[in-house]
């Protein structure tokens, strides 16, 4: 609890929508063969939702997340975020917009071992765009704090826990204060306790600073922790 | 604050990976290593040597002028310093004649003959001359005499040689004098030693390897009584443009104007260096290609570095960095790389040249400092590029996938 009221502070409060239109995308295998990872995807998140996308593996859900965090753009169709079209906008941009919107996690919890816990948490922010309002330093240690990281600042990521691992990854992706999280199998590498915990956490966001959570997974039970769930089959949302 | 953190995360990362692969690490820097350390020592060796010439010439003392064969395009260009036609003892009262001129001297000039004492060897040049030779190179003696008109008049077999040279051939340079050494299958008797110049090493003594004999004692190695060069001294600097006009005007009334030249210190200075220079461009040229050979080598390990990182670099760009960053990282670990072995190459070079120091005069200039940082991070940048180019255009979503 106490971590939502600190982090209270630091919102934004601008009104928020991921929508996706008629969004197509399509790998080139070779150079008969195409492969469609998404089919004619319409969708629309709202501000404060956490979204559960299940399916079977290579249905298209993390392709989905990938695109829809700006990724990878779409062969086709349409992007929107905060009521913009960002679709076709020039990398420096969407770089930008990735690094102030969105956090991600994933099931590998992807730290870069040759940075310490706080300075993996700090990274999003020394490619930030704009300046600041706050002292990422001092957020980064807040976080640290409120995740039960204390002592382990310096450590490298490969000295600690999965669970501490994803902890930190998660604590990354907050630093920029984001509007969305994106979750690609979160708990995939977890035992289940310290999955329910990190899942636990996730709600917490979610529920205390209306984060927007989209969770990638294809684990039933993860899927009924969140509060709305899209189901995927053959890159096609049924 | 965060361009500090973004400059300490950057250098951080690189040196990290570094250190993770030592071995690989070293052997790509070895190769810009060994690239600056040419590069440098060539070009302390060229600007030692040209030093060590103009040194030489220095010690000689000022005014000094020579008449040689051969025009003076061919000898400025660096040839025909020898060969053509050559001097004899009437050329020397001609030119005796003309105004300001203070001292004269035949200059017979035989390099590599050997002097042969106590069973010892020593290679010198001779110098078939005239007691005028004393004031004009500013001979001084260290023991015994310098050599005078009797001697030069008799043509004596006497022998003024630098204690450089005696003292490698008798115990000591003083016992020296008096002694007779063997050169040319005769007998010379040592009637002076001189003091050294100094100089010498790389093979060569420079102006202490000299041994100075009166110019008839060449006759019986020298049949023709000839010689390749004239000696002479002008009065004052101011003098030199009138001497050298007179002494042209005289010369060409035996030789033809393309076949002998009238030079000053300065112009024969001025030759040397440009050949020097010519040389040691060349030979720099020809060092900067390993230099480039470095490069390549860090272009091929920045390429591996790449491949094994592409989920790095995915994770970057899913957290914000643009392609600029990306450029940015890999192109300061190639620099870090190539510096590293700049750094390593210019040390080396130091401790090489602390030791060439005692041949010559060769020292390390800032000139070459900052041009062998500058070229190992240019080399850094430009064979960076192409690898970090690629690191940057991947596309995050394949670069975060990558297995």
């Amino acid at each position: 609890m106490q971590i939502l009221l600190s982090l209270q502070g630091y919102k934004k409060g601008m009104s928020f929508m991921i929508k996706l239109q008629g969004v197509w995308k399509e790998y080139q295998i070779d150079r008969e063969i195409t492969f469609t990872a998404l089919k004619d995807i319409t969708l629309t998140i709202e501000k404060g939702e956490f979204i559960g996308v299940v399916g079977p593996s290579g249905c298209g859900k993390s392709t989905l997340m990938y695109v829809m965090g700006l990724l990878d753009q779409p062969t086709k169709g349409s992007i929107h975020v905060d009521e913009k079209n960002v679709t076709g906008l020039g990398d420096d941009k969407i770089s930008a917009l990735r690094n102030a919107f969105f956090g991600f996690v994933f099931q590998q919890f992807n730290l870069i071992n040759k940075l310490t816990v706080l300075e993996n948490i700090l990274l999003p922010s020394v490619y930030a765009s704009v300046k600041l309002s706050y002292d990422p330093l001092e957020k980064a240690r807040d976080l640290v704090d409120k995740f039960g990281l204390k002592g382990k600042e310096n450590s490298y990521p490969n000295k600690i826990s999965g669970g501490q691992q994803q902890r930190v990854a998660i604590a990354r992706a907050l630093i920029m204060h984001p509007e969305c999280i994106l979750a690609d199998e979160p708990t995939g590498n977890l035992d289940s306790k310290t999955g329910e915990s990190i899942l636990d956490l996730l709600s917490e966001l979610n529920r205390e600073e209306k984060i927007t959570i989209v969770v990638v997974t294809h684990d039933a039970h993860v899927a009924e922790r969140t509060r709305r769930t899209i189901k995927m089959v053959d890159g096609q949302i049924v | 604050m965060k361009y500090i953190r973004y400059l300490v995360f950057t250098i951080k990362s690189a040196f990290f990976d570094f250190s993770r692969s030592k071995g690989r690490t070293f052997l790509t820097s070895l190769g810009i290593l060994i690239g600056v350390m040419a590069v440098v020592l060539l070009m302390v060796l060229g600007l030692g040597l040209k030093r060590y010439i103009e040194q030489q010439f220095e010690s000689l003392g000022s005014n000094l002028m020579y008449v040689m064969p051969g025009s003076k395009a061919t000898i400025t260009r660096g040839g025909g310093i020898v060969g053509g036609i050559k001097f004899d003892d009437k050329d020397v009262r001609t030119i005796e004649k003309v105004k300001s001129i203070t001292y004269i001297a035949s200059g017979y000039a035989k390099a590599g003959s050997t002097v042969e004492a106590n069973g010892k060897t020593e290679i010198v040049e001779i110098v078939g001359s005239s007691e005028q030779i004393v004031p004009m190179f500013n001979l001084e003696v260290e023991y015994g005499r310098l050599m005078e008109k009797k001697d030069v008049q008799k043509g004596g077999k006497v022998i003024m040689l630098s204690t450089t040279v005696v003292e490698k051939l008798f115990d000591s340079a003083e016992e020296s004098v008096g002694k007779n050494v063997t050169m040319e299958n005769q007998n010379f008797k040592i009637i002076g030693v001189i003091k050294s110049k100094g100089g010498g090493g790389l093979g060569g003594g420079g102006l202490d390897d000299h041994a100075y004999i009166p110019f008839k004692a060449t006759y019986s190695f020298n049949p023709d009584k000839k010689f390749y060069a004239i000696y002479f001294k002008a009065e004052n600097k101011d003098a030199i443009p009138q001497i050298k006009e007179d002494v042209q005007r005289l010369l060409e009334r035996r030789y033809d104007k393309d076949d002998f030249s009238v030079l000053e210190q300065k112009e024969i200075m001025e030759t040397i260096s440009s050949i020097f220079s010519i040389i040691n461009t060349v030979l720099v040229a020809i060092a900067a290609i390993s230099l480039v050979v470095g490069g390549i080598g860090i272009m091929n390990i920045m390429y591996v570095t790449v491949t094994e990182r592409i989920r790095e670099i995915g994770i970057r760009r899913a957290l914000g960095a643009k392609k600029s960053d990306i450029l940015a990282q890999f192109l300061t670990e190639s620099v870090i790389l190539s510096l590293i072995g700049g750094i390593l190459g210019l040390t080396v070079s130091y401790v090489i040249v602390f030791f060439l120091q005692s041949l010559f005069p060769a020292y390390i200039d800032a000139q070459s400092i900052i041009l062998a940082l500058g070229v190992s991070s240019a080399i850094g940048i430009i064979f960076g590029v192409f690898p970090a180019k690629k690191a940057a255009d991947l596309t995050p979503m394949d670069a975060i996938r990558y297995e």
